[in-house]
């Protein structure tokens, strides 16, 4: 066993299916990794054999410096002593107990001093305090999934696992789930291991991403980097691809029925947002929506004109994506047309022009 | 029909039933919640109660409880007492017969509860034990108490095993079957219609219970 690794997982393991086998030795290094690919590919079976939840035929899983799976030592750690937290997809909220005694069953399982959080912290931390005395049989989708999290994150867990979080979730709630992982990160630290099929969700929570095909691994690393590669491309479902960005409310404009958000330093304008200065939010703005120019652009009804330069270029299909980095980097569509007119390559400076109609605020709960 | 007639058929049919509880609960466990090895062997001797004869599990209880038999041999060497032909013969044929219905009913039960939910109470550092306790049990407890009934009502009807290993003596071993079986061939009619009208009674009030259990089992988790 290797104590003192800066690493935070390295995973190899083979588990055979009838009808696929999950064949992948990777090393996870990120703060927050996201494991991508179709579906069937093995993601799913990859984070359950890092709970515990399945048992590969073979291999050896060690998480921060400690093995909790050896095929050849013949040792499993079992999932209630690898303190793990796992989030499903359908949140797998216990129906026999309120919000409150879901979020504390794990809590009072946790050994005192392993303890790194307590829950009134976490009721605040995801806004669960009206909550509480709630049957979750009444709880919305995105409520769910906070209490779920909560739940999770209440046994001070070393590391977190989450299945498609969002799947389930309508869009008006997937932004208030991202920021929520966000501040878990920010505040707790903990390191997350996350499943997703979602381009726009890897962009926007992902440090390092993992992709999967057919149970193997078939590239690692910053999703800038990996999401450009042609044989990822085609595995990706770019259908809506969109820009989910954390931003701050600098002032609301009822007369001009308009609200100016920042984003990572760049202020936008978007259609009035029920939320006052200082609030956060989460905004999509789709890829498709976005406009590319090289000159500065006058006389125009849009609102938001950006300037930038291109990070990155690639084609994917009939489409062409671009990551121009305007402050925040967003994700451009184009038409390969547009690109050999205009000459576009990595390095141009140019100018993003975005309506403010195609800002979509993504948060349904209020902020207190 | 006295009122020892009625006291010992329900005391034979509770003490059964609560005998079977726990295992019906441990072997729905086993085969619904794990991959024991020889599953398919288990489960066929779980049902086989209800394949055979009565009778022939009545012969098999007699060797096995008889003086001669491996636990009669030992109770008799032990504490000086026979079990055939008393009233714990007659618990131990109720609760052979009446175990099939209790189990199938109970493992039914137990795999309705979404064993993501199971392996949720897992990961949050709860072991098997606690789990089956406060996850398993709590979310399949109205179709187990549905089952329990069910064993119930069969144990109370139990006749064909119980006649062969606890004989048919009034006041010791006679339960309702029993005696409606001699009233019957005493030709003693209205005897014979006023037992037959409480076995229904008692049959027919444990179903009704049983079956608006099981109406009104939770609907499963919308995922």
């Amino acid at each position: 066993m290797t104590v003192m690794n800066p690493q935070v997982a390295h995973i190899a393991v083979t588990k055979r299916f009838p009808e696929f086998t999950l064949d992948c030795d990777v090393t996870f290094e990120a703060g927050a990794t996201a494991v991508f690919g179709p579906s069937g590919s093995g993601k799913t079976t990859l984070l359950n054999c890092v709970a515990g939840l399945t048992r590969p035929d073979s291999g050896r899983i060690t998480v921060m410096g400690t093995t909790i799976f050896s095929a050849s030592e013949r040792r499993a750690v079992p999932p209630e002593k690898r303190r793990f937290g796992y989030v499903f997809q359908s949140s797998a909220l216990f129906p026999n107990m309120n919000v409150r005694k879901n979020v504390l069953y794990g809590y009072a399982l946790t050994p005192v001093e392993q303890r790194n959080t307590d829950p009134e912290h976490l009721f605040e931390l995801f806004d669960l305090t009206p909550l509480l005395d709630r049957s979750v049989d009444t709880l919305s989708g995105g409520e769910r999934q906070r209490v779920a999290l909560a739940r999770a994150l209440a046994t001070s867990p070393r590391l977190l696992l989450l299945d498609e979080p969002l799947a389930s979730l309508d869009v008006s709630f997937k932004g208030a789930i991202i920021r929520y992982l966000k501040r878990v990160r920010q505040e707790l630290g903990t390191p997350m291991i996350y499943v997703s099929h979602s381009v726009s969700e890897v962009v926007a929570l992902a440090e390092e991403m993992l992709v999967l095909s057919d149970g193997k691994p078939v590239a690692q690393g910053p999703p800038s980097e990996v999401l450009v590669r042609p044989d990822v491309g085609t595995m990706a479902d770019y259908g809506a691809l969109e820009n989910l960005l954390d931003a701050t409310v600098v002032e609301r404009r009822s007369e001009q029925g308009l609200s100016v958000i920042d984003v990572g330093g760049v202020e936008l304008s978007a259609p009035e947002i029920d939320a006052g200065p200082g609030d956060l939010l989460t905004v999509s703005v789709r890829a498709g929506d976005i406009i590319l120019t090289l000159d500065v652009p006058t006389r125009i009804s849009a609102q938001n004109i950006l300037p930038g330069r291109i990070e990155a270029i690639h084609s994917q299909g009939p489409r062409v994506i671009a990551h121009v980095d305007v402050g925040v980097v967003l994700v451009v569509e184009l038409t390969p047309r547009a690109v050999a007119d205009l000459g576009l390559r990595v390095g141009a400076q140019v100018y993003l022009i975005v309506k403010s109609n195609s800002v979509l605020a993504l948060d349904a709960i209020d902020s207190e | 029909m006295t009122w020892t007639l009625l006291e010992l058929t329900f005391r034979v049919a509770i003490v059964a039933t609560l005998i079977n509880i726990p295992l019906a609960l441990g072997v729905s466990w086993l085969l619904v919640k794990t991959r024991v090895p020889g599953r398919i062997v288990i489960d066929a001797l779980v049902s086989l109660p209800l394949a055979v004869p009565p009778i022939a599990i009545g012969f098999f209880l007699l060797l096995l409880l008889g003086r001669e038999g491996p636990i009669g041999g030992l109770t008799k060497a032990l504490l000086g007492a026979d079990i055939v032909f008393t009233w714990i013969a007659a618990v131990a044929a109720s609760a052979v017969v009446s175990f099939p219905l209790m189990a199938r009913a109970t493992m039914v039960a137990m795999a309705g509860v979404d064993q993501r939910l199971e392996m949720s109470a897992r990961s949050l550092g709860a072991g098997p034990w606690r789990v089956f306790f406060t996850i398993t049990v709590p979310l399949a407890m109205k179709g187990i108490f549905a089952g329990v009934l069910l064993g119930f009502v069969r144990a109370i009807s139990e006749f064909g095993a119980t006649i062969t290993v606890a004989g048919n003596i009034a006041g010791k071993t006679q339960t309702l079957p029993l005696a409606l079986y001699s009233a019957v061939i005493l030709r003693d009619d209205s005897t014979a219609l006023l037992l037959t009208a409480v076995a229904i009674t008692i049959a027919v009030a444990t179903l009704l219970v049983h079956n608006w259990l099981l109406a009104r089992t939770p609907r499963p988790e919308v995922s």
